[in-house]
């Protein structure tokens, strides 16, 4: 047998290799100074995400020089930096800072022996992501996975005394055990009709069976249901959706967060690495009898339904929060199914936007209950009288998952409409959008409803507040990126938008 | 690979029966005893398919590894070993009819493939053709594959089991108070 | 296929000896079970409690830590059965492999979670 090495570059896998060591380096330093210094662990582990960030935003903005060239190939198809890989490792990363910065209250009080875990895991995800992003083949884009959500079943049980925490971690482990078989059993479906892991070459073997055959036969379609449902438990889609609200309930606020963004996102980018790109020729039933399309925008329905109506009768904010990022996967699947020039983009910048939103909206809560140890709404009433600030940045964002114009989150749903729109006016079989897009702006109008009723306890409550709020400085500076970022990029989100239009082609979507 | 032999079959009785055990004794030590010798037969049909190194991995790992660390979890809950155990709950019902769609569905499939998709040249399923042979020594190849071809996803996999473990470590460690 | 006849040979025969023992003795032996026969053989002390015993918690920790390294084991085989047809590069792989899990011995050695206290 011949064995030759494939063409590599580990420079263009830096951030990789950085964020690898530097997690190493955090469990190391928080084993050499014996957990002397509470908050050091957590500067030095937020130097993990933000080195790789920087690095990846200089490179696409130019300021890099011109010898640097980091997009391409690292490893074949297994490591490809195209503008997806690394516009879904900005958000990773992103999110990964906002989780840090977030989490200094809780490693202060709650986390004492395990500090170094906590962040170095937390990195450990963030890597997995990472790769995931990176990846057009199945077999590394299976191990991203499961490096991004083993260690967030350690972090959602991080605290071991906690009851709630311990259900959390073992219905995420349960679930996300069953979704990965799910998952992988769909893949060797796959696997089998088209004798290939890497996801373009499969897409060319199925052509080549389809066209030779006229068909290919409902182990196609027993794939497709396989992979819908592990993908539809990563990203909480209903009917797969009920671990969501105890999971974030349970586990600690920043992971909770983290969950809901980094975790969601990965989530999307394996679905449309593994459904937009390699069995985009089996979307529509004029194309291939097997279709996903109208599955997948059968799950955004129930999504935009399930996850709006059951949030109104919340009262734990994390819940209502869980339910509402529900929601909001089902908004971004219907991005997902618009196979045009807007699809894809629209999906990046709605993950992009909500990365945001969400992130500030679980990082308020996380201060909250730093400080009360309460997650309930009704402990929010009255809080614009003493803590204006808080008040104002916790409505902002909620505003943002509204899609409040001029915040990012209204953009971001007015583009994902708007692609299904200009799919399902070009082609008349594909009208069936525009009943996603109805469902989707019903919803959205409905949803006012739970995420005002946040807003009207705090702003015009008669009651007199029982708490006020401080800040600690990473904490602020969470809230105040947030708030940046859902402003700025509602407002001025032409640099953004620019990077997105070029994501739909790494998909094969269109021939730039 | 020929029609299944009797060395199949035998496997086969093995694997369900022992997998009903498993779920059905009352002894939850028992169960685990069972659960070993399902992979154990698990073993013998991956033989059955020549793939002798999943089988070892399969016996190495399931039967070596796994299984002895549910005896001992089973060992380190007090009261749980001697106790005989209600394997069922209200839910059992949509259980089965779960899991009685899902292996339908399974075989429905096989089956409706098998059948759909003939060549018309050769009369043969296009999903019995033999496509590439297979290799004289499979460990040999999987090796070489994994150290040239899928050698990212072998290094990233050494980082999967080091967050397993320092994961591990952190939820089974005693708190000191 | 057919050198795993052997290996089945084998199986069969091993449980087929322990079967006939266990046949024989039930067939020479003299049944007469009473409670004193019954209860554990505890040195001619009446047992306390059952035979079930706890087992200590830190076991569990050393099984967790083997199971990693078995799997480890495991990707050890296929890369020993080609590594002289592969040469350096290999070699380079499988240290970065094992050195990234050493990490691991190093975390738990410092933790303290292989000390036995």
């Amino acid at each position: 047998m011949d064995f030759t090495l494939p063409q590599y570059d580990p420079f263009r896998m830096l951030p990789e290799i950085f964020m690898l060591l530097w997690a190493l380096w955090v469990f190391t330093y928080d084993l050499i100074t014996k957990r002397q210094k509470e908050a050091a662990v957590g500067y030095m582990a937020l130097i993990g995400p933000a080195v790789p960030l920087l690095f990846i935003v200089f490179y696409l903005t130019g300021l890099l020089p011109e010898s640097w060239r980091y997009g391409g190939s690292g490893f074949g198809a297994m490591f490809f930096n195209d503008t997806t890989a690394m516009f879904f490792k900005i958000v990773f990363l992103g999110a990964a800072i906002m989780a840090i910065g977030s989490s200094f209250g809780i490693t202060k009080q709650k986390i004492v022996n395990h500090r170094g875990e906590f962040y170095g895991l937390l990195l450990f995800s963030t890597l997995g992501m990472m790769f995931l992003a990176s990846s057009n083949e199945l077999l590394t884009l299976y191990i991203g996975l499961e490096l991004t959500t083993i260690p967030l079943f350690v972090l959602a049980a991080f605290f071991k005394d906690d009851k709630l925490s311990v259900e959390a971690g073992v219905k995420y482990f349960v679930i996300g055990a069953f979704s990965s078989a799910l998952l992988l059993y769909g893949m060797s479906f796959l696997y089998g009709l088209s004798g290939t892991t890497g996801l373009v070459q499969m897409k060319m073997n199925m052509a080549v069976v389809f066209l030779s055959y006229r068909d290919i036969g409902v182990i196609l379609l027993g794939g497709i249901v396989l992979l819908v449902a592990g993908v539809g438990f990563k990203l909480a889609l209903p009917p797969f959706h009920q671990w969501a609200p105890d999971v974030y309930e349970g586990s600690p606020t920043p992971i909770a967060a983290f969950l809901s963004v980094g975790s969601k996102a990965a989530g999307l980018v394996a679905f449309g690495k593994i459904f937009v790109n390699g069995l985009m020729a089996f979307f529509g039933p004029e194309q291939a009898p097997n279709d996903w399309g109208m599955l997948v925008g059968l799950l955004a329905i129930l999504a935009m339904v399930i996850g709006n109506v059951v949030a109104i009768r919340q009262t734990n904010i994390k819940r209502m929060l869980a339910y509402s990022s529900i929601a909001q996967a089902g908004y971004i699947m219907i991005g997902m199914v618009v196979l045009n020039e807007h699809g894809m983009a629209s999906v990046a910048y709605y993950i992009f936007a909500y990365m945001f939103a969400n992130m500030g909206a679980f990082a308020a809560v996380a201060i909250f209950e730093d400080q009360t140890g309460s997650c309930q709404i009704e402990d929010y009433k009255g809080l614009a009288k003493t803590s204006p600030v808080f008040a104002v940045s916790l409505s902002l964002f909620l505003l943002s998952l509204v899609g409040i114009p001029p915040l990012a989150g209204f953009l971001a749903k007015y583009k994902v409409f708007a692609a299904a729109i200009s799919m399902a006016t070009v082609d008349p079989s594909a009208s069936w959008l525009y009943w996603l897009v109805g469902v989707g702006v019903l919803t959205a109008v409905f949803s006012l409803f739970y995420y005002a009723n946040v807003m009207r306890l705090m702003f015009f409550s008669n009651e007199e507040p029982r708490h006020k709020i401080t800040y600690s400085v990473p904490a602020l500076c969470v809230l105040l990126l947030g708030l940046a970022g859902i402003v700025v990029f509602g407002i001025y989100a032409e640099p953004i938008l620019k990077l997105v239009r070029t994501i739909p082609a790494d998909f094969g979507l269109y021939i730039p | 690979m020929a029609e299944p032999g009797i060395v199949f079959w035998i496997l086969a009785v093995v694997t369900v029966a022992s997998a009903v055990m498993v779920v059905t004794l009352k002894n939850i030590f028992h169960c685990a005893l069972a659960l070993i010798l399902c992979l154990f037969s698990v073993a013998g049909i991956y033989i059955l398919l020549n793939a002798e190194f999943l089988a070892a991995a399969q016996v190495l790992i399931y039967v070596g590894a796994v299984a002895i660390l549910m005896i001992f979890a089973i060992m380190l809950t007090s009261n749980l070993a001697s106790k005989a155990i209600r394997q069922s709950n209200e839910q059992v019902m949509v259980g089965t009819v779960v899991s009685v769609l899902f292996c339908g569905g399974m075989l429905a499939l096989i089956y409706l493939t098998d059948k759909a998709i003939v060549s018309e040249e050769t009369g043969v399923a296009f999903w019995r053709q033999v496509r590439g042979t297979l290799p004289a020594d499979n460990v040999a190849s999987l090796g070489g594959y994994l150290m040239t071809k899928f050698m990212l996803p072998f290094e990233v996999v050494s980082v999967l089991l080091l967050a397993a473990m320092i994961g591990a470590i952190v939820l089974a460690r005693k708190e000191k108070a | 296929m057919t050198e795993y006849l052997a290996v089945l040979i084998f199986i069969f025969a091993g449980i087929g000896i322990v079967l006939f023992t266990f046949l024989l003795s039930r067939l020479l032996r003299p049944i007469n079970p009473y409670h004193e026969k019954n209860i554990n053989y505890e040195c001619a002390e009446n047992p306390i409690g059952t035979s079930w015993v706890k087992f200590n918690n830190r076991f569990y920790i050393f099984a967790l830590i083997f199971v990693i390294f078995d799997v480890e084991v495991v990707f050890l085989f296929p890369w020993a059965v080609v590594f002289g047809q592969l040469g350096l590069y290999a070699l380079v792989e499988m240290v970065i492999f094992i050195g990234i899990l050493f990490f691991g011995i190093f975390y738990a050695w410092r933790k303290g979670a292989l000390k036995w206290v």
